[in-house]
């Protein structure tokens, strides 16, 4: 799975970057169409739910769908692709 | 259903100010609603008037938004003439508290089978951040620019007392908590009230010294006192600072529910 933030929905609140136990969401810097600074996806593979959430069937951890009150954090299903060798940080 | 097709995709992006704690509580609402595995045919959001009230239009489920303070009084009439279907209220801290008080109050009483989500801004955050029964004392709003001098209410204490079933309260950083009690709302029958403390960048925070979204949010979460640990504190005899916030279950009891078909 990846993790995505729809542009067209995020209002640049920065609650995202607030709970992530992994940071993966940094304040961002350039405005985007809308003039909303959205923010930045810091290798977003590292995510629990991105890793996990075909092998236990379930939405794992999801704080950050949960608390964007803009309804603008979701997964979507990845393609094939070319693989990429991940550090993952205990 | 899953949790994202509850959303009225066509509808969104919503109204809510950046950074506006009503659309966490509508995410957690939503993912309660999920777990129970509940039809959209089958539940119907109420709400009266207010930011927080414009929650159900966001829904894909039938719902009704009613005037403002009344949003309890039709749902118990959706309940009664139709027990089978599950309501849900969306409602403000000056819908339920103020003009809505007594509904409330009654609602409890009655001990109605009713799902009530109250988002506590405390403050009238759409006509422009008057203070509510909920602004706590000191608190700066347009009607209280030298600071708030009355006692704010405590809505789930009003609730605990008047009878309800189930009374919670979180804020809108405790995201998972707040799933849980929604969703533990949901199986009780009769009246539960889970009230979620949000925050409102625009009428509280810029005026109460919370510049950013976050800094409410920062403020939630160092200020929450876990229910078990208040009244340990209490027993021993220790003060808890005004400015906490009680959260956890703050009530769970079975007295018989009104409009459950038996
Ligand atoms: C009978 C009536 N009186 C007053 C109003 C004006 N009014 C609209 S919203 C509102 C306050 C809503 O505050 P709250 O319930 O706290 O919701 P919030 O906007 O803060 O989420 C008021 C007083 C109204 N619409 N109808
Ligand atoms: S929480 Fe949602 S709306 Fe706020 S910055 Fe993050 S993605 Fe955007
Ligand atoms: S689901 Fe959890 S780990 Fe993944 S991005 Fe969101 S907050 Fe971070
Ligand atoms: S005025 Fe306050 S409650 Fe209303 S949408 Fe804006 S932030 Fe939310």
């Amino acid at each position: 799975m990846r993790l995505v933030i729809d542009e067209s929905r995020c209002k640049g609140c920065n609650l995202c970057t607030l709970v992530c136990p992994y940071r993966i969401f940094k304040p961002g810097t350039t405005a985007n169409r809308r003039g909303v600074i959205v923010p930045e996806l810091d290798r977003p593979e590292r995510c629990a739910n991105c890793r996990l959430q075909h092998l236990y069937g379930r939405t794992l951890c999801g704080v950050c769908q949960m608390i964007c009150p803009d309804q603008a954090i979701s997964w979507e299903e990845e393609g094939a692709c070319e693989p990429v060798k991940v550090a993952i940080e205990y | 259903m899953s949790y994202d097709e509850w959303f009225r995709d066509d509808r969104l992006p919503h109204i809510y100010c950046a950074g506006c704690g009503n659309g966490t509580v509508i995410n957690c609402t939503l993912s309660a609603v999920d777990q129970m595995g509940w039809t959209k045919d089958e539940t119907v959001f109420v709400s009266g008037i207010g930011c927080s009230s414009r929650a159900p239009g966001y829904i894909v489920a039938d719902s009704l938004h009613t005037t403002h303070g009344r949003a309890i009084a039709f749902a118990t009439g959706i309940k009664m003439a139709n027990p089978d279907l599950r309501v849900i209220v969306f409602t403000g801290d000056g819908d339920l508290a103020a003009i809505g008080g007594n509904h409330f109050i009654h609602a409890c009483r009655r001990n109605i089978d009713l799902t009530v989500v109250c988002m506590n801004n405390m403050i009238y955050g759409m006509t422009g951040g008057q203070g509510s029964p909920t602004t706590p004392q000191g608190a700066l709003s347009t009607t209280t620019p030298y600071g708030s001098a009355e006692a704010a209410f405590d809505l789930c204490g009003l609730a605990a007392a008047a009878g309800a079933n189930y009374v919670a309260r979180y804020t809108s950083y405790h995201v998972k908590e707040l799933i849980r009690a929604v969703r533990t709302g949901l199986e009780t029958p009769g009246f539960s009230f889970i009230e979620a403390l949000v925050q409102c960048p625009t009428n509280f925070g810029r005026r109460n010294k919370f510049r950013q979204v976050m800094d409410q949010i920062e403020f939630f979460k160092s200020h929450a006192l876990l229910v078990q640990k208040a009244d340990r504190m209490r027993e021993e005899g220790k003060k808890i600072p005004d400015d906490m916030i009680v959260i956890g279950e703050l009530a769970r009891r079975n007295r018989p529910p009104l409009g459950v078909r038996k």
